[in-house]
């Protein structure tokens, strides 16, 4: 009877470890099944709001609920369900918008599910109407807390008015070009000045003065050109950062007082992958952002030196940028992380998530911040007054396309302990006639004000 | 005696209501064009349940539990697939379903008496090989199917119940041990031990590896049931023995498996959910849209899927009829196993058979349900009694029909035995 039990008892174990398999497997669904909505083509979607309460996103909009282009400042950084745009708001957070509980199912048409953005929508319309019919982009940030508070990016769409005709856009509109690496132009003199002002020291570094004729004729019989054909005469660090003056940083790569990998490893700490450095990317709530790339293979060649200048082959995204300009501003070395989302609500409109300031690894030192501040907030008084604030910065003018067009870029900080804003702007082949980027600034902080 | 527990007319009405309201709910929540749709899937339904009722009372047994609960089950199922997509009438399954009870009813009167099976016992090896010639010479290396053109055949699918089957015979031999070189060795287990080695060597040929690990599921349980004979106790050794035995044997399966099972275990299916994980994929999201309560009957989109009434059917029944429902299944089909826990076979035979036929079912059902939710990699295999497929439908019948012989049982009634004889047949 007892070996009669035995089949009893084997027939008993297998069940039980069944039973363990499909509780393991009920505890999963439960669990995950937000998550497996957000890949579904079904479900209710909560809402996108800006930090006034505005509406960003209405996966239940329909033509006509919004004005006629409501959303074209930054359509391409929320952007929609449709699969179209990937690196998104709505497209990396569609788990936090799903209005979807496993009881109720996808039918659940009065779930509280929402995402509650830092950005300041009616800022972002003044920044994007500022760019008139020039293409570019602008993001903004507290650098104190992270909050991002205008990103916005030109061609762009209005994902409620819809794009059908996709083939026709205009390239760049279905993607936010703040997360995309350009040519960063001179603004890369900021990240240059940074890791000579750490290598060498300030003394040193004030103490050295280089002479600009118009052209420089490097070491190995180069010339390094500067925009100012008649050259700016011997200048010191200060000038010459003021003045963005090419042949003094060639004449500092040049320099004896550090070598090429001193450089590198200073780029590496400001997160520029330097020559075969694996490129890496980081994310902000989910959107994918590139990270800074450049080669430098000798301090006597052109090409590297012509990369810390900010052209050839070095790369910047304005996100980075930015967040180099809170390094400087909040006086750390640190950059502080930004973010969209500052708090996100479930589907029965519980806070399940709030927003934390954080901070990156330590680029550069405290010393370096406040030498630096103290160079860029000189540029502002100086040359940027027109902005209408106290204003740190450094404008770049970038070529691209073979140097058939120039991009203008401007980089920099409010120093103000009150509204302490970092930002970056780029405008696309800009003529000299069109709109600036310090005009552009200067709407960006009356907009914030 | 056997516990009956439930009376019959309990147990009909229950399984009656069970397809009454799965009906309605068709009717009143169901995706249909015509009325007619719905009423012909009830017709057949119904006319089943009463046609099997009655049909039950001429076969003479000791309890009709399992049978009304198999019915219900198959019952459920026709349902479940007449309205994946749209409601209609599944009238092949429909077909298959009775023919799973018909051959439940044959198994059932087959192996009743164990001194039949052991006396022709030689057959069913016998037509074990004759179906692994047809698997060689007929499906091809990469390939599980026999095409009639009319029709495909799953050979392994029948070799499944006529392998649980070998495992319960010569029982007695067991205690007929053989010196060799010193060792002494039982011929019937060396002969099934080299049988499951083709068969797992087969299958890996065939690259059915769905199937492989119910093969050695059966293997597993009735090596176990055949050393523990006749004794009561595993020793310490043998345990040990036996775990390290198989956790070499699914090591060297995990070394040696193919590039596509390797890839199987690692791969993170929600990296890229239209790649490899698509079928995966597109089942969890089915199950989360389906929630507690399902879309309802017809309403759902995984019938669009490959193998959405097969090697998924899990999540689409989910789906449409929400996981409530596919639980409920599950666990009648757990609770057709129970009956052979809870009616004890009275023989060392029948309680082979029914760990035998078990091994199958829950096996079967954990490949199904596990991997098509990636719990486990994703083999494709069917779930049991519910899952389209005439083949594997046939061969859960036949083993159905092999857990019912062991609450049913004729015994043989010797004419006086010897002392030695008498002892032999307690034993057995």
């Amino acid at each position: 009877m007892k070996s009669l039990k035995r089949g009893s008892n084997l027939i008993t174990l297998m069940i039980f470890v069944f039973l363990i398999g499909m509780g393991i497997l009920i505890w999963k669904v439960l669990t995950e099944a937000s998550f497996y909505i957000s890949h579904s083509s079904e479900g209710n979607l909560g809402k996108i709001y800006d930090c006034n309460g505005e509406v960003l996103f209405d996966d239940d909009a329909k033509s006509g609920d919004y004005p006629d282009g409501h959303f074209k400042d930054i359509g391409n950084l929320i952007g929609d369900t449709s699969g179209q745009m990937t690196n998104t708001l709505v497209n990396k957070n569609l788990e936090k918008l799903s209005n979807y509980t496993f009881t109720a199912g996808i039918d659940d048409k009065n779930g509280k599910a929402a995402v509650y953005s830092t950005l300041n929508h009616a800022a972002n319309e003044q920044v994007y109407s500022a760019f008139g019919d020039k293409d570019g982009c602008a993001i903004a940030y507290n650098y104190k807390t992270g909050e991002v508070l205008i990103c916005t990016s030109r061609p762009n769409i209005d994902p409620i008015s819809g794009y059908d005709d996709i083939e026709n856009l205009p390239s760049g509109s279905l993607l936010c070009k703040a997360f995309s690496k350009t040519v960063p132009g001179s603004t890369q003199k900021v990240a240059t000045l940074i890791a000579a002002n750490e290598i060498m020291g300030n003394d040193t570094l004030m103490n050295k003065s280089f002479s600009c004729e118009g052209v420089y004729k490097n070491n190995t019989g180069m010339d390094i050109i500067c925009h100012n054909e008649y050259g700016h005469g011997t200048q010191n660090i200060r000038e010459a950062f003021a003045n963005s003056c090419n042949p003094f940083f060639a004449q500092l790569v040049e320099d004896a007082d550090w070598s090429i990998s001193d450089i590198k490893n200073k780029y590496n700490a400001l997160g520029i992958a330097v020559n075969d450095d694996e490129e890496s990317t980081f994310e902000i709530n989910g959107i994918i952002c590139e990270t800074a790339s450049t080669d430098l293979d000798n301090k006597n060649e052109f090409d590297t030196q012509w990369g810390c200048i900010g052209q050839g082959t070095t790369l910047v995204s304005p996100c980075q940028m930015m967040m180099w300009e809170s390094a400087i501003a909040n006086g750390t070395g640190k950059a502080t992380m930004p973010y969209f989302i500052d708090h996100v609500t479930n589907v029965n409109g519980r806070i399940t998530e709030t927003a934390d300031t954080s901070y990156s690894e330590q680029m550069f030192s405290e010393q370096t911040a406040a030498d630096v501040r103290d160079i860029m907030l000189e540029n502002g008084r100086n040359n940027y007054s027109s902005i209408g604030y106290e204003v740190g910065v450094k404008s770049g003018t970038a070529q691209v396309k073979n140097g058939e067009e120039e991009n203008s870029l401007l980089t920099g900080f409010v120093d103000s302990e009150d509204f302490p804003i970092a930002f970056a702007i780029l405008i696309e082949n800009r003529q000299s006639y069109d709109v600036s980027t310090d005009h552009i600034a200067s709407v960006i902080l009356n907009s914030l004000s | 005696m056997l516990k009956n527990g439930l009376s019959y007319f309990g147990v009909m009405l229950f399984s009656l209501l069970s397809h009454i309201s799965l009906l309605i709910i068709v009717f009143v929540k169901g995706n249909y064009d015509n009325i007619m749709d719905p009423m012909i899937l009830s017709a057949a339904v119904l006319g089943l349940d009463f046609v099997y009722y009655i049909v039950l009372n001429f076969i003479k047994q000791n309890t009709y539990t399992f049978d009304i609960l198999l019915v219900t089950i198959l019952n459920i199922s026709v349902i479940f697939q007449s309205c994946f997509g749209k409601v209609g009438f599944a009238a092949k399954h429909f077909g298959f379903s009775i023919a799973a009870l018909v051959l439940c009813q044959i198994s059932f009167k087959l192996v009743q008496d164990y001194r039949k099976i052991e006396k022709y016992k030689y057959i069913f090896y016998g037509i074990i090989g004759v179906l692994i010639v047809s698997i060689l010479a007929f499906t091809g290396s990469r390939s599980m199917w026999i095409d009639l053109g009319f029709i495909t055949i799953q050979p392994s699918e029948f070799i499944k119940p006529f392998f649980v089957l070998v495992f319960a015979t010569s029982i007695i031999h067991l205690r007929t041990q053989h010196k060799i070189l010193g060792i002494s060795i039982v011929y019937d287990n060396w002969v099934l031990f080299g049988l499951t080695g083709v068969i797992v060597l087969l299958q890996w040929w065939c690259r059915d590896l769905g199937s492989l690990p119910t093969f050695v599921g059966v293997a597993g349980c009735g090596l176990i049931m055949r050393i523990c004979y006749p004794k009561a106790k595993l020793s310490k050794k043998l345990i040990i023995g036996i775990c390290a035995a198989g956790a070499v044997v699914v090591l060297a399966a995990l070394k040696l498996a193919p590039g596509y099972v390797q890839q199987r275990l690692h791969v993170d299916i929600w990296a890229d959910p239209n790649g490899d994980g698509w079928q995966q994929c597109q089942a969890l999201m089915a199950i989360a849209e389906g929630g507690w309560f399902g879309k309802g009957p017809g309403f759902g989109r995984l019938y669009k899927v490959p193998a959405a009434d097969t090697d998924i059917i899990f999540s689409s029944i989910s789906e449409e009829w929400g996981m409530l429902a596919s639980l409920l299944v599950v666990f009648m089909i757990l609770l057709l196993i129970i009956t052979a826990i809870i009616n004890t076979p009275r023989s060392y035979f029948h309680t082979t058979l029914s760990v035998g036929a078990s091994s199958v079912f829950i096996v079967q059902m954990a490949l199904n349900i596990f991997g098509s939710c990636n719990l486990i990699p994703f083999t494709g295999v069917t779930l049991p009694f519910v899952s389209n497929g005439g083949s594997s439908m046939l061969a859960c019948g036949i083993l159905a029909g092999f857990l019912k012989a062991g609450q049913a049982m004729v015994y043989y009634v010797p004419p006086r035995p010897t002392a030695q004889t008498n002892n032999r047949r307690q034993r057995v």
